[in-house]
């Protein structure tokens, strides 16, 4: 990882956001209850807009974050989370994003409720999940990744659910009432690149969830208490959230997976730009390579990854010798 | 899936009721006054026939009954209850047509209806539903519903209560068997049936079973049951005089009891006496032509002494002669599990099952055995580790090799290689390694050597700690060597001392050491004589008999192997193959008697222990005492140079002691605090190589040993935690980077591979890591192997790939 970030600072790359259109941020932490729960909840509303506009390049004005304590900041949208609030911030989401853009929206906090009265505590009047997802149909044409990191959330997924759309609960439903650890963990996989299970320096949805699940189980497992919490993920729309998004014959996933958060690197030196283009093109060959691989016999399959994989490696290794860096 | 358990519980009793009439039969027959008894029947009459039948079985006197019964059964009077015994005989006799034609037209009648029944027709019905249950388990749940109802009928007899309670007892149920035994006592404190009925609930659940016999005995000396239990008791204790006498006194009580037969043919089979086997054999077969269930109580007694083998051989035995025994194709089945044949062990358990759904050993087992087959088996080259998926990789890549190195030092210690492969089985509820072991949950064992099938709990099975994997599984497999080389017949105090000392051989650390109990048992004389020495395995007369007894034995052994080389050792475990009992081979490998050599023993013992004997002598039974109280108190009022000098003080009464209970972790917390780094390392180590589950402590040495430098130190520390706490991912990332700093690859590899296997939260990272273990260990092909994993997931991880070209540039292929 160190590897990789001093390798970016060295080219000086400027920053690609990872679709084709712009990314928007909007962080919504509601009513903790208790310090511990602030704590958690602002820690990761903190670290998640951090990154927004750090490593992801997100220019501020397409950041907000509303909280329980309103946290004003220069140049981006901050506020209380009421509903007023949101239902303002969303309206401008409307008019600030244009179709192909990517919004993500970060709901952390308690869950109530169920069905399509499902709620997260915040100040003031609570919006249903039927509320959200007015709001949500403000942003057609965009792909919305909405995140709800709280307890009792599983009902907003079958409220919420669109193509188009990437909709994450911490829970299966909203009988998962206990607190959940799924929020920080979720945070802590994006921002910190831990969740960056292929090291391509970008972090998917798919790969977060991923991570997360993970996370959530081992610390469950390490405290010897029962699993609480089950996420879920739908992307494909129908409604039926998935606890094993991208696996086979999972119709979960795809759309997880194209959506990533982090910066590829680039650079305006030719002869790099000309090396970072055609390892590109050989990771590409890669993904094609491993989608054939059923089909294949393991020598010959095994034979034509490692030549691929060498071909990077190498043009990875010419990209530093143009004095780009060393190797880690 | 779990298998359901039909329910056979019951309402087992009922309300407080009067004292049966001390004179009733059923009363007469429960303290054992079986004369007085068949005297009153005889005066009796027609009107008391039925009884005298009864009675007459229960002396032992079947063919005078037969006549008698058959009267009573055409008779006006007690014509049910004298179908039921006819029935019961006709089952000794295996013959099951006339079982079935005796027992079926009561059955029938009592389902047709049996309003107006009196409680003694319902205790006919019950036991005639017993029989056909062989067969038909609904019966068995008809023949429970009708002792209850007898119950219900006559709440002050007793007699419904005993047999429903049997009938659980039959199936292993033993809450439910010991609650209606308890209610007879509780109205009849006398009844001998129920106190053996105890004391047999009492072997299944680790109570006192030979003193509850002893108290029916007193009771009724010549109750068979009772004598019967007291020699398999004894045969258990392997104490075989014991066993013989009570056999034969349950023969001159009753010769044609199966039972009694069953016990005899047990104690030549384990002789090797083949001529009195035979002879029982002949004397069973002229009492019954399918004497399926003596073949299954010989086959027990033999896996009871580890010899599962033969005894799956006498159980297949007994199933050739009845198909159907429950009890043969139990003793078969388990015993094929023991040997490691699951499919066959299995199928065969499923058969017995079916016959009898309400067994809950049978039904236990093969509930693990569904478990088992969602289990993940992975070969080494000796060795097939078995666990649940998400440990048996990791299981294997860090105890294989441990296993490995235990099976070449075994080997030559005990010139013995037994087959290949071992099987080893890890559970990571400990519920289920106890079924496996005992059929039923609450074993309190880790572990468990059927020879060369191994099951032990997982690490996960137990708090982080609590035991120490490494030290287990090389205690486990130590038995596979000395089962063998004995022929499965070493006695339990001698295998278990080579266990344990094999363990102290093992690693620093590890096995049992000497405890303050110890010691103290050692000063009142009160350790047993090493003759005696597996009364402290099988019969333990103390709660902390057991654990003293397994530190003993492994003295025992050490002292023996200082007298006698190993080749002693092996001369003696060469002896119980061959037959001799431990006393003849004691004498002939050390010379003397045992007598001789056990003063030798405690006047080494006490030799070793002089200074805490000399504590214990002084007056100070717990050996610290005021040193240690004075030290904690010093520290509690901050005088730091206080407590240095009174834990030192206290470890020098006991300076082999290594318990946290103990002044050397303090001492050792002190010295560092007050800056004496090397004397803290010092009284740490006393802790961490004397007490192998000290996780905590060696995860201090680590760290201070790693602040002062002392790298190999903190490795050694970490390998010691990582046996203890195998799935502490962060220990193994300390102890990779230790290794890897010291350039001890192998270790390195090992604990990356850890890492990688405990599923870190970066697993790509990790296994680049291991992959560079790999590259600097000089396994390149196992480096490119895992680095083309990496890649093929991650190809733009140029740490990655900056490994592939070194390793390819290393010039290998995978």
């Amino acid at each position: 990882m160190i590897g990789r970030l001093a390798l970016l600072v060295v080219l000086g790359v400027a920053p690609m956001p990872a679709q084709d259109g712009d990314l928007h941020v909007l962080v919504v932490t509601g009513l903790s209850g208790e310090a511990s729960f602030a704590a958690t909840f602002t820690t990761a509303g903190e670290a998640l807009v951090e990154a927004a506009i750090g490593p992801w390049r997100v220019s501020p004005e397409r950041v907000g974050w509303l909280a329980e304590t309103a946290r004003p900041a220069p140049g981006r949208l901050a506020g209380r989370a009421t509903k007023v609030a949101l239902d303002s911030a969303f309206r401008r989401l409307g008019t600030t994003s244009k179709p192909g853009d990517v919004v993500a929206v970060f709901l952390i906090g308690h869950g109530s409720g169920q069905g399509t009265a499902s709620r997260i505590s915040l100040p003031g009047p609570d919006p249903t999940a039927v509320d959200y997802g007015r709001w949500l149909d403000l942003l057609a044409g965009r792909t919305v990744v909405i995140v709800i990191g709280a307890s009792a959330s599983g009902d907003f997924l079958p409220v919420l659910a669109r193509p188009g759309r990437v909709v994450l609960t911490a829970t299966r439903s909203s009988s998962e009432g206990n607190e959940s650890l799924f929020a920080a963990r979720f945070a802590h996989g994006l921002v910190s690149l831990e969740a960056d299970a292929d090291k391509d320096g970008l972090v998917s949805v798919l790969e977060a969830f991923q991570y997360t699940v993970r996370e959530v189980a081992m610390a469950y497992e390490r405290d010897g208490r029962l699993m609480t919490e089950h996420a879920q993920l739908d992307d494909d729309g129908d409604g039926r959230g998935s606890a094993e998004p991208g696996r086979d014959g999972v119709g979960d996933g795809r759309l997880a997976r194209r959506v990533t958060f982090g910066a590829r690197p680039s650079s305006t030196d030719p002869r790099v730009a000309v090396l970072l283009a055609e390892r590109q093109e050989l990771e590409g060959a890669v993904e094609a390579l491993r989608r054939r691989k059923e089909g294949m016999r393991a020598a010959a399959y095994l034979e034509e990854l490692e030549r691929l994989l060498v071909a990077i490696a190498e043009r990875t290794e010419q990209i530093r010798a143009t004095g780009a860096g060393s190797p880690p | 899936m779990m298998r359901p358990v039909w329910p056979l519980a019951a309402a087992l009793l009922v309300a407080p009721c009067a004292a049966q009439p001390a004179d009733s039969f059923d009363a007469m027959i429960g303290r054992g006054a079986l004369a007085s008894a068949e005297a009153l029947a005889r005066a009796g009459g027609d009107s008391t026939l039925a009884w005298l039948g009864e009675i007459l079985v229960l002396r032992g006197r079947a063919v005078e009954a037969q006549p008698v019964l058959e009267r009573a059964a055409a008779g006006r009077f007690g014509a049910r209850r004298a179908t039921a015994v006819l029935a019961e005989l006709a089952e000794r006799r295996g013959d099951p047509v006339a079982v079935r034609l005796l027992a079926q037209p009561l059955a029938d009648a009592w389902r047709r209806d049996h309003r107006g029944w009196s409680a003694d027709d319902l205790i006919a019905a019950g036991r005639v539903l017993r029989l056909l249950g062989q067969d038909d388990p609904d019966a068995v749940r008809d023949a429970l519903e009708a002792f209850d109802a007898a119950s219900a009928a006559d709440p002050t007899a007793v007699e419904g209560t005993l047999r429903a309670a049997d009938l659980f007892l039959e199936r292993y149920n033993a809450p439910d068997a010991v609650q209606g035994y308890r209610d007879v006592l509780a109205r009849r404190d006398d009844d001998v049936r129920a106190m053996v009925g105890l004391a047999h609930a009492a072997t299944l659940t680790g109570g006192n079973a030979l003193a509850l016999v002893r108290e029916g005995l007193a009771v009724d000396p010549h109750s068979v049951p009772a004598l019967l239990l007291l020699a398999r008791l004894h045969l258990e204790a392997e104490q075989y005089d014991s066993s013989r006498v009570a056999a034969t006194r349950a023969l001159a009580a009753d010769s044609t009891s199966l039972g009694a037969w069953a016990a005899v043919a047990s104690l030549a089979w384990l002789a090797d006496d083949g001529e009195g086997f035979a002879a029982a054999e002949r004397q069973v077969e002229s009492l019954s032509a399918r004497p399926a269930g003596f073949y299954a109580a010989v086959a027990e007694a033999a896996g009871r002494h580890r010899r599962y083998a033969a005894a799956a051989e006498l159980a297949r035995r007994g199933v050739a002669l009845d198909g159907g025994s429950v009890a043969a194709l139990g003793a078969l089945g388990t015993n094929l599990l023991r040997t490691g044949q699951i499919a066959e062990g299995r199928a065969v358990l499923e058969q017995a099952f079916a016959r009898d759904p309400f067994h809950l050993w049978h039904k236990n087992t093969l509930d693990l055995l569904d478990e088992l087959a969602t289990f993940e088996t992975i070969r080494t080259p000796r060795f097939e580790f078995v666990a649940p998926p998400e440990d048996a990789a990791l299981l294997t890549a860090v105890i294989g090799p441990l296993l490995e190195e235990g099976y070449d030092r075994f080997a030559a210690r005990y010139d013995h290689r037994p087959p290949t492969p071992i099987r080893i089985e890890f559970y990571d509820r400990h519920a289920d390694f106890s079924v496996r072991t005992i059929g039923l949950a609450g074993l309190g064992a880790l572990g468990v050597s059927f020879g060369t099938v191994l099951a032990m709990d997982a690490p996960d099975a137990r708090p982080a700690g609590e035991f120490n994997v490494g030290s287990t599984a090389w205690h486990e497999l130590a038995h596979t060597f000395t089962l063998g080389a004995s022929a499965n017949r070493v006695p339990r105090w001698f295998s278990e001392g080579l266990s344990v000392l094999e363990e102290r051989r093992a690693r620093p650390g590890w096995g049992a050491h000497a405890s303050i109990g110890f010691v103290a048992a050692l000063a009142s004389d009160s350790l047993l004589p090493t003759a005696r020495l597996n009364d402290g395995f099988v019969r333990p007369d103390r709660p902390d008999r057991l654990g003293l007894s397994y530190y003993q034995a492994s003295l025992v052994v050490e002292f023996l192997e200082r007298e006698v080389g190993i080749e002693g050792i092996r001369s003696m475990l060469g002896g119980y193959a061959t037959g001799d009992d431990t006393e003849t081979i004691m004498g002939r490998v050390t010379g003397g008697t045992m007598a001789a050599f056990d003063v030798r023993f405690f006047g080494w013992l006490r030799e070793r222990f002089a200074t805490p004997l000399a504590a214990i002598a002084s007056g100070d039974p717990t050996v610290f005492g005021a040193p240690l109280a004075a030290g904690i108190a010093a520290l509690q009022a901050g005088d730091s140079s206080a407590a240095v000098m009174m834990l030192t003080a206290a470890r020098e009464r006991f300076p082999a002691y290594g318990g946290a209970d103990g002044p050397a972790l303090p001492l050792a917390m002190t010295l560092w605090s007050t800056g004496e780094r090397q004397a803290a390392l010092e009284a740490l180590t006393g802790v961490t190589e004397r007490d192998e589950t000290a996780l905590t402590a060696n995860e201090v040495e680590a760290t201070w040993r790693m602040t002062r430098g002392d790298t190999l130190g903190a490795l050694t520390a970490l390998e010691r935690a990582t046996w203890i706490a195998p799935y502490g991912l962060e220990m193994w990332r300390r102890r990779a980077e230790v290794a890897g700093a010291l350039g001890r690859d192998a270790d390195a590899v090992l604990a990356r591979r850890a890492i990688v296997l405990l599923r870190p939260a970066d697993p790509v990272a990790a296994r680049t890591d291991l992959a560079a273990a790999l590259l600097d260990a000089g396994e390149l092909a196992d480096a490119r192997r895992e680095l083309l994993g990496v890649l093929e997931q991650a190809p733009g991880y140029e740490r990655a790939q900056g490994l592939l070209l070194k390793a390819r540039r290393a010039g290998t292929t995978p």
